[in-house]
């Protein structure tokens, strides 16, 4: 199926890379580095020119900490969004909210996804989407409160639990209105998971791309990948691009990164031996 | 570049081209299975693609059983094709794969001598001096030559002189020697 991001649509075929743009102090990878708008959009030249098709702008950090209210979220991204959107009119914008208020301002600002990385905790978000005719990401949290670490959390099948969880959610965006090549999921990675219920959801993604719903998998630099290689954030590039390539044999679309340019290697290497991408240019041995 | 007799009469035509004959190399690049993003054979494809196109509807292929499946597949890719043309033969071969230290074959210094040999024989074009090419030195040298035999007896033609139309390609990108080139018989 085509997916459409808003006025940008893309064959079934093609991956995408979505660059992650913090307008946060406090992310547990970059660490502020974006925090400032000339820092963060000179790092939207960046990946831009790295290639990444898209740009998930984020104005709150996933992990609990100070409270960020709705004016401050929007305050972080929406007038950054209308300035990625004036100099970068081909660039898809995504913004990593899960607050219906702010994701219309950023539609309304020229944003192209609404990335719900808290699984549908404000059940609006959809009808912000379906108004601007936006795209949505439809992740799996397991129903934990936004901004919170998971603790305890068994499943008797964890994807099985995804699987329930990002269907149901896309049927909500659809009978929101949401257009359906405009729907996207998402497991979630770390989020309501411990490390084994990331790795079994890794292991087992195909299970989601063979729903037809275009997967988008955010793995960069996470905690699963530190702790099963015993790994501190920095250190994490080898784990996460490995992830990576099981992902993209599994068939997942969108990946959301820190490190365009690496991961942009590791998902055309196992599309192309997934047989779904040509390689580059062949002649060794067929001259 | 193709010579007609200045009617608009197909009829009169085809009297004028009694054959058409192409030759083309076995490069497996040429088949759609082993595409790439970027052609590394954007410039032979396009020569062989007009050369084919320059042959009629049906279309006789001399090749060993590698080279007819490419013979297969540039027809099947091609524009178009003359459908006024009586006959039309694809002839596939090429010269040394040995002409540069990174070829299939490595670098053999007899091997420029060799297809240069070959390359006089194809363009004149010379029947007699075509069935004198060494086929142990080809071998040798990595070069695909086995119809070689068979394109002579085809440019000597049943009484009738070949003419070469063209050279549409000469190069030897990879350290193997391709050709392309159309007579008329």
């Amino acid at each position: 199926m085509t997916l459409r991001l808003r006025k940008h649509s893309f064959a079934d075929d093609e991956t995408l890379m979505m660059a992650i743009v913090n307008r946060t102090p406090d992310s547990f990878f970059d660490k502020g580095a974006t925090w400032a708008e000339e820092a963060a959009f000179e790092r939207v030249r960046l990946v831009a020119g790295q290639g990444a098709e898209i740009v998930d702008i984020g104005g709150i950090k996933a992990a609990p900490g100070v409270e960020i209210g709705v004016a401050e979220e929007k305050a972080r991204v929406v007038d950054f969004v209308a300035r990625v959107r004036a100099e970068f009119p081909e660039l898809v914008i995504s913004v990593d909210t899960w607050r219906a208020e702010v994701g219309a301002a950023v539609c309304e600002a020229g944003a192209d996804v609404l990335n719900d990385a808290w699984g549908g905790a404000d059940p609006e978000l959809v009808d912000a989407a379906a108004q601007y005719d936006a795209a949505v990401v439809c992740t799996h949290t397991g129903g934990v409160t936004p901004r919170t670490r998971p603790y305890r959390v068994e499943y008797d099948d964890v994807m099985r639990a995804v699987l329930d969880d990002t269907l149901g959610y896309a049927q909500r965006a659809l009978d929101a209105g949401v257009a359906r090549e405009s729907i996207v999921i998402d497991p979630a990675h770390d989020f309501g998971k411990n490390t084994f219920h990331s790795l079994e959801v890794t292991r087992r993604l195909g299970e989601m791309v063979a729903t037809g719903w275009p997967v988008l998998v955010s793995l960069s630099n996470k905690d699963f990948v530190g702790e099963t290689l015993d790994r501190p954030v920095g250190e994490r590039l080898l784990g996460t691009l490995s992830a990576t390539s099981i992902c993209a044999l599994a068939g997942a679309r969108i990946y959301r990164v820190h490190q365009v340019e690496e991961t942009r290697q590791t998902v055309d290497m196992a599309w192309s031996i997934a047989g779904r991408r040509k390689p580059a240019r062949v002649i060794r041995g067929i001259q | 570049m193709i010579e007609r007799s200045g009617t608009s009469s197909g009829r009169e035509e085809r009297a004028a081209v009694s054959r058409r004959v192409v030759l083309i190399p076995g490069c497996l690049a040429l088949l759609p299975e082993y595409g790439s993003l970027t052609d590394p054979v954007a410039e032979l494809r396009a020569a062989v693609d007009a050369a084919t196109s320059w042959l009629g509807e049906e279309v006789e292929i001399v090749a060993t059983d590698q080279g007819r499946r490419v013979a297969e597949a540039v027809l099947a890719a091609r524009m178009s094709n003359d459908a006024d043309t009586e006959r039309s033969v694809l002839v596939v071969l090429n010269g040394s794969a040995c002409r540069t230290e990174k070829a299939p074959g490595f670098l053999d210094g007899r091997a420029e001598a060799f297809d240069e040999s070959i390359r006089a024989a194809l363009v004149t074009p010379a029947p007699q001096a075509l069935r004198r090419i060494d086929g142990g030195l080809a071998r040798e040298l990595w070069a695909d030559v086995a119809v070689l035999p068979q394109l002579a007896e085809l440019l000597t033609g049943p009484g009738a002189d070949a003419r070469t139309v063209s050279v549409d390609h000469d190069a030897a990108p990879f350290g193997v020697q391709y050709w392309v080139i159309r007579w008329e018989i």
